[in-house]
C-alpha cells in the first residue's frame, strides 16, 4: 500500500515537473527555465546530502566516466518535454514520450548494450508495443 | 504537431539512456549522490547550451515568479517516491504504476488546463486511448518480468 502511494505520487510529480516547467518557460523562455529548475533541484539535492553527511561519493570514482555523464542528458529532456507540451499538450507528450522510453529500453535489454542483461523478449511484450502504438495513434487523430 | 512528437521521443529515448546510466551510479554511490550529481550537471548542460543559444538573455529573469524558484524542488520528491516505491515494490510493478500515474495526471492536467497552460478539452476517445496504452504498458512490463520479482512480489 504504501509502495503504491509512493509510486503514485511519483508519477504525478514527474508530469507535474513538467507542466510546471512549461508555465515558467512561457514567462522567462525555454532554456531559462530549463537551467532554473535544475539548478534548484541540484541546490537542494546537495543540501540534503550534506546534512545527511552521505559518504558514499567517494563511490563515485569507481563509475565508469561514460555513465557519470548521464546527467548531461537532463539539458534535452528537460528542453525536448517543455517543447513538446507547449506544442502537443500534456497528454500526448507524455504518451509518446513513455513509449518512446519504453521501446528504446526495450532494444538494449534485448541487444544487452552497456552491459545490461541480455533478456529474451516474449510474444506478450510485442502485443503490448502494439496496443501503446494504437493509443497513441488513437490520441492524436 | 510533427516536431511536438519528435520532440517527446527524443525526450523518452535519453530519459531511457539515463536510466540506465543512473543506475550503474547508483550502485555505487546511492540515489542520493546519484540524484544531486545528475541534476547538478543536467544544470551545467544547460547552463552551456543556453548561453550558446540566447547569450546575455540566458540570465534575464525580471519574470520569474517567486514560485517558479520553487519548482525544481519537484524533482528531488520525484526521486524520493521512486526509490521508495521501488524499495517496496520492485521496479517492474513500481515503474508501472508510476507510468499510469504519469498519463492519469497528464490528462488532468489539460483538461484542467492547470498553471495556465492551454487547455486541452476532455474528450471520451482521449481517456480510451490513455487506457489503451496503460494496458499495454502493464502488458508489456509484466510479461518481461524478471523470476526473482516474481518471487519477490508472491
Amino acid at each position: 500500500m504504501k509502495g503504491s502511494i509512493f509510486a503514485l505520487l511519483g508519477g504525478v510529480f514527474i508530469t507535474l515537473q513538467g507542466v510546471a516547467n512549461a508555465r515558467i518557460s512561457q514567462d522567462v523562455g525555454v532554456w531559462q527555465a530549463t537551467t532554473v529548475t535544475q539548478l534548484v533541484g541540484f541546490l537542494l539535492a546537495l543540501f540534503i546530502l550534506i546534512s545527511l553527511r552521505n559518504k558514499t561519493w567517494r563511490n563515485v570514482k569507481q563509475v565508469k566516466p561514460l555513465y557519470l555523464m548521464g546527467g548531461t542528458f537532463g539539458a534535452i529532456v528537460v528542453f525536448s518535454n517543455i517543447t513538446a507540451i507547449h506544442k502537443i499538450g500534456v497528454t500526448v507528450t507524455i504518451s509518446a514520450l513513455l513509449i518512446a522510453q519504453l521501446l528504446l529500453t526495450f532494444v538494449i535489454d534485448s541487444k544487452g548494450w552497456f552491459g545490461v542483461v541480455k533478456q529474451k523478449m516474449k510474444l506478450p511484450q510485442f502485443i503490448g508495443i502494439g496496443m501503446m502504438i494504437a493509443g497513441v495513434v488513437m490520441l492524436t487523430f | 504537431m510533427m516536431i511536438g512528437l519528435i520532440m517527446a521521443v527524443v525526450a523518452g529515448s535519453f530519459v531511457s539512456l539515463q536510466n540506465i546510466f543512473n543506475s550503474k551510479v547508483s550502485e555505487r554511490a546511492g540515489s542520493l549522490v546519484t540524484t544531486t550529481l545528475v541534476l547538478g550537471l543536467g544544470f551545467l548542460a544547460s547552463l552551456v547550451i543556453g548561453l550558446f543559444v540566447e547569450g546575455g538573455n540566458l540570465f534575464m529573469l525580471t519574470d520569474m515568479k517567486p514560485w517558479y524558484w520553487l519548482c525544481g524542488a519537484i524533482g528531488v520528491g520525484v526521486v524520493v517516491c521512486l526509490v521508495q516505491s521501488i524499495k517496496h515494490l520492485g521496479p517492474t510493478f513500481a515503474i508501472s504504476i508510476v507510468m499510469a500515474s504519469q498519463l492519469g495526471f497528464a490528462i488532468i492536467s489539460d483538461s484542467l488546463g492547470i498553471f495556465g497552460l492551454k487547455q486541452v478539452p476532455f474528450t471520451f476517445q482521449q481517456l480510451l486511448a490513455v487506457i489503451v496504452i496503460v494496458a499495454g504498458m502493464l502488458i508489456f512490463k509484466m510479461s518481461g518480468k524478471k523470476d526473482e520479482e516474481v518471487a519477490k512480489a508472491a
